[in-house]
């Protein structure tokens, strides 16, 4: 473009700034004031676990943004919602609380609906609009009742981008935001003009990331329509195809494209594979797929092809794929699976559930989940055992669905000897396999001459133990129980634990 | 006498005499990378006129006193500091790293600059100052007299063999209801064989669930530890008594019934990538830009990075854990791409460094001389390299490769293209 043209272009957009500028000040004000009515305090009171002593509990209450979304319906993300005990709402950031009822929620996804059945709470609310496309640019603002008054920090939009889920690792679209504002990440809505454009589920630093209201109001709107069965996800491994060689290896002629598949692991719905490795992933349901794995979003532009499998699409539906294989193209539907937190040999989570247990004569046995290793605290990932955190790279067998683990023992005149063994993961008890705690306690049903036999992963710590079995074992539970003052001796999520 | 990391990769060792203004020059006739010991020789027979050899004492006994020498910072003048023996037990020997001897602690100040000078007792050396604890005071550890008569008693022959490993990892057998199944007296005796290392002259030997009684003359308690020279130690020491090649007699309870055995025992090998390796520099290939070398704690430790943090993680793993949990799936020597040396041959390798190497060109690759080989007799049009754990391949042209190999080898500056 040549200097001038562009000078010209510059003063044709300045001229009607200023007016707009000018209008936007008393905008402001009402904008705020219908703002006020759409934006609620929710505070959550809830239990939280101890997993290393998975018998014990405190509690713990937080307030969160919640947004009026709908006919009686406040909107809110599901952070911090599990294991509840009581919610609250509250309008105009004081004064009378009322309380809560979930109506609907989904950890996946990161979004809840609370509502109240007292008019009251209603009387003066009005839903909020979410916009149909998330804003490129343009000032936004992140609020939030705080103290009374209704917070209002300027917002500027960053990029958009592809991250794992806050209660998930579902890679989603992502709004980034800076801001100034300090503590968010509970619900806060960003609004843009007179629409909300996301709701804030984390921060760092001044980076804040929303979810795009597009998102949730594709989410809110197949639930309503009975269509919603959870967020699906790509049970597949990839990579870029930024090395001609290996696209020319594989036969792919033209300009290079797609992405390759290196590895499909065994869906958790026990339906065909549909991929293979060394296939090339041309598009997903018409979206082409460049080289760096990148499609290109109507609303959001370059985006990593992860987050398609939550663009409008859910947990058992099809998506068509264009697959280059064997030197052929080929179209290929691919149903994507629900995503569940047990699909993992570790469980990313566990949610509404209170810890289960196993205790056998002061031995501990739990379930190793993500839960139980955040009990080495914010920087789990680094600070707990790293032969445990590891196993979060191995996925599921038939044969081997998940681990359970001996955590620790309380000292006991029966388990002498053992009393330093901890994190070690079971293989088998008196000859049988052993993957969840009812298998162990199925096992223990069937001791081996007067013994139980226990057998861990072969590793570089303890291999076997034994211990007595039958009253032995019975009293020492039991004494185990009063000493260390225990309620119950085990607690099994599942029927079968009844 | 001095420590092997005292002279390890060294071009030059002078050595001094007290009050002597003179260098002498010296070389390295024995070195012990297990056990942290060398000797030096000096050729000037002026060096040792008027010189008298000290003698080795015992085991100094714990709260004993002794008086540790040498130049701590550095310094023209010799130290002496006094202490006395905390307590006698097997600890890691950190030069290696994945070795555990039996070591004296004392709360006589060892700083750098102490190692390899003696520590006295009743004009006896009793031991050799080689190593501490950050973050603990006042501690200092100093290689024992057991160790070190070893190690001399092993060069006796003009070759040091190293300290034997028996590949045992020995479990308490305190818990009354094991020893019951077992059929053994509820005494204190015996532990329990809960793991081998894949020794065949062990495997041949002892099984799992064996129950060792008494290692040559020790008797082993249930608590896994021998009584040596009135020190509680794990039983570990034991093995390590012994010569490479020795075998030692064993009371082994096997089917409910006392048994005398005889172990052969030698130095283990298996392990050496686990820990740092000293005296030889490391294998590599490079090829196309793509550098190929042994995984090893020495390569990790040039990572710096943790074992959690990705995709380190998977290098522990394959390094510390798989040869115990899935034997049939480890592999001889792991290779690591370490590095790409950048050149438009491999400009579009997206893999950098770090990774596993699976196979290349659908060759399983066991240990780096099948690096080599797969490249060297591959006769497709592309070079194939398949990564673990997920699969990602990288391909390389191989008419191009070929030509650019020794411009790329030229451009680092890199001699030879191979160390194997």
């Amino acid at each position: 473009m040549k200097p001038g043209v562009r000078l010209i272009l510059l003063v044709m957009l300045a001229f009607p700034a200023g007016p707009i500028a000018g209008r936007a000040q008393g905008d402001r004000k009402d904008e705020r004031s219908a703002w006020e009515h759409s934006i609620v305090t929710l505070e959550v009171a809830r239990k939280q676990y101890d997993y290393y002593q998975p018998w014990s509990k405190g509690t713990r209450r937080l307030q969160k943004a919640g947004l009026v979304a709908g006919e009686r319906e406040v909107l809110t993300t599901a952070d911090e919602m599990f294991e509840r005990t009581l919610v609250r709402l509250q309008k105009g950031g004081r004064g009378r609380w009322w309380i809560g009822e979930v109506k609907w929620i989904d950890y996946h996804a990161n979004l809840a609906l609370v509502t109240t059945p007292d008019a009251d709470f209603w009387s003066d609310l009005k839903p909020a609009t979410l916009g149909s496309a998330a804003p490129a640019q343009g000032a936004m603002q992140v609020l939030r009742w705080r103290e009374g008054n209704l917070e209002n920090r300027r917002a500027e939009f960053t990029q958009f981008s592809v991250r794992e889920g806050q209660l998930s690792p579902i890679n989603q679209a992502v709004l980034e935001v800076s801001s100034e504002i300090q503590g968010a990440g509970w619900g806060e809505p960003v609004v843009v003009n007179s629409h909300v454009a996301g709701l804030v589920t984390a921060q760092d630093g001044r980076n804040a990331y929303a979810m795009p209201a597009s998102f949730i109001q594709a989410v809110l709107e197949a639930r309503r329509r009975g269509t919603y069965h959870g967020l699906g996800y790509f049970h597949f491994y990839w990579q870029p195809a930024k090395n001609p060689a290996t696209l020319a290896l594989l036969g792919l002629r033209g300009e290079p494209r797609g992405v390759i598949v290196t590895h499909v692991p065994d869906r958790p719905d026990e339906r065909e594979r549909v991929l293979k490795p060394k296939d090339i992933l041309l598009s997903i349901d018409g979206f082409d797929l460049d080289i760096q794995g990148d499609y290109t979003d109507p609303e959001f532009g370059h985006l990593n092809l992860e987050s398609l499998a939550t663009r409008r699409k859910w947990a058992g539906e099809d998506m068509k794929l264009q697959v280059w294989r064997d030197g052929k193209l080929m179209e290929a539907s691919y149903r994507l699976p629900k995503f569940e937190y047990t699909n993992a040999l570790v469980p990313y989570a566990v949610r509404d559930q209170e810890p289960e247990y196993l205790i056998v004569g002061g031995l501990v046995f739990q379930p190793l989940t993500d839960s139980y290793l955040q009990s080495w605290g914010a920087d789990w990932k680094r600070s707990a055992p790293f032969r445990l955190y590891h196993y979060n790279n191995e996925e599921p067998t038939k044969e081997r669905p998940a681990l359970v683990l001996l955590s620790h023992v309380l000292p006991d005149a029966y388990n002498i000897g053992y009393q330093d063994q901890k994190y070690l993961v079971l293989h088998k008890v008196n000859g049988q396999s052993v993957s969840r705690l009812p298998e162990l306690r199925d096992a223990l049903q069937k001791p081996l001459d007067g013994f139980h036999v226990l057998e861990f992963v072969h590793g570089d710590s303890l291999h076997r133990m034994v211990l007595a079995a039958g009253d032995a074992e019975r009293e020492a539970t039991a004494r185990v129980l009063q000493q260390y003052g225990i309620d119950r001796a085990f607690r099994f999520a599942t029927p079968a634990g009844k | 006498m001095t420590n092997a990391h005292v002279v390890n990769w060294a071009r030059q060792i002078i050595v001094r005499r007290y009050q002597d203004p003179r260098p002498y020059l010296a070389e390295v006739e024995y070195v012990g990378h297990d056990c942290d010991l060398a000797v030096l020789k000096v050729e000037d027979g002026r060096f040792f006129q008027n010189l008298e050899p000290l003698e080795f004492g015992e085991l100094p006994k714990v709260r004993s006193t002794v008086v540790t020498y040498g130049y701590p910072a550095g310094g023209e003048e010799i130290s002496y500091t006094r202490g006395v023996v905390s307590r006698i037990e097997l600890e890691t020997y950190s030069y290696i790293g994945n070795r555990h001897f039996l070591c004296a602690q004392t709360d006589a100040a060892i700083n750098p600059g102490n190692s390899g000078g003696p520590v006295i007792q009743d004009d006896r050396v009793v031991g050799v100052a080689f190593q501490g604890m950050p973050g603990l005071e006042n501690t200092g550890f100093f290689i024992p007299p057991p160790v070190i008569e070893h190690f001399l008693k092993d060069i006796e022959d003009t070759h040091y063999d190293g300290i034997p490993q028996a590949g045992v990892r020995l479990a308490q057998l305190q818990n009354p209801a094991y020893r019951k199944l077992l059929k053994l007296p509820e005494d204190a005796q015996g532990a329990r064989v809960d793991g081998l290392l894949p020794i065949p002259s062990t495997e041949k030997v002892l099984q799992e669930e064996d129950v060792i009684l008494q290692v040559g003359s020790l008797a082993v308690a249930s608590d896994a530890k021998v009584l040596y020279q009135g020190n509680r130690v794990s039983a570990a020491l034991a093995f390590q008594l012994a010569q490479a090649g020795e075998s030692i007699p064993l009371q082994v309870w096997r089917d409910g019934r006392r048994q005398e055995v005889s172990l052969p025992v030698f130095p283990y090998n298996g392990d050496h990538a686990a820990g740092y390796q000293h005296g030889s520099l490391p294998r590599y290939f490079v090829y196309g830009g793509l550098v190929f070398t042994p995984l090893s704690l020495d390569y990790l430790r040039t990572q710096g990075r943790g074992p959690t943090d990705s995709p380190a993680g998977e290098l522990y793993y394959e390094l510390y854990y798989r040869r115990y949990e899935s034997p049939k799936t480890a592999r001889a020597e792991p290779i690591v791409l370490a590095a790409v040396l950048a050149d438009a041959v491999n400009a579009n390798v997206s893999v950098r460094g770090q990774a596993l190497v699976d196979q290349i060109n659908g060759k399983r690759i066991e240990k780096l001389e099948d690096v080599v080989r797969a490249f060297e007799t591959n006769t497709n049009a592309y070079e194939v390299i398949e990564f673990l754990p997920n699969h990602v391949i990288e391909c390389l042209d191989r008419g191009d490769t070929a030509k650019a190999n020794a411009d790329i080898l030229r451009t680092y500056g890199i001699g030879k293209d191979r160390r194997l």
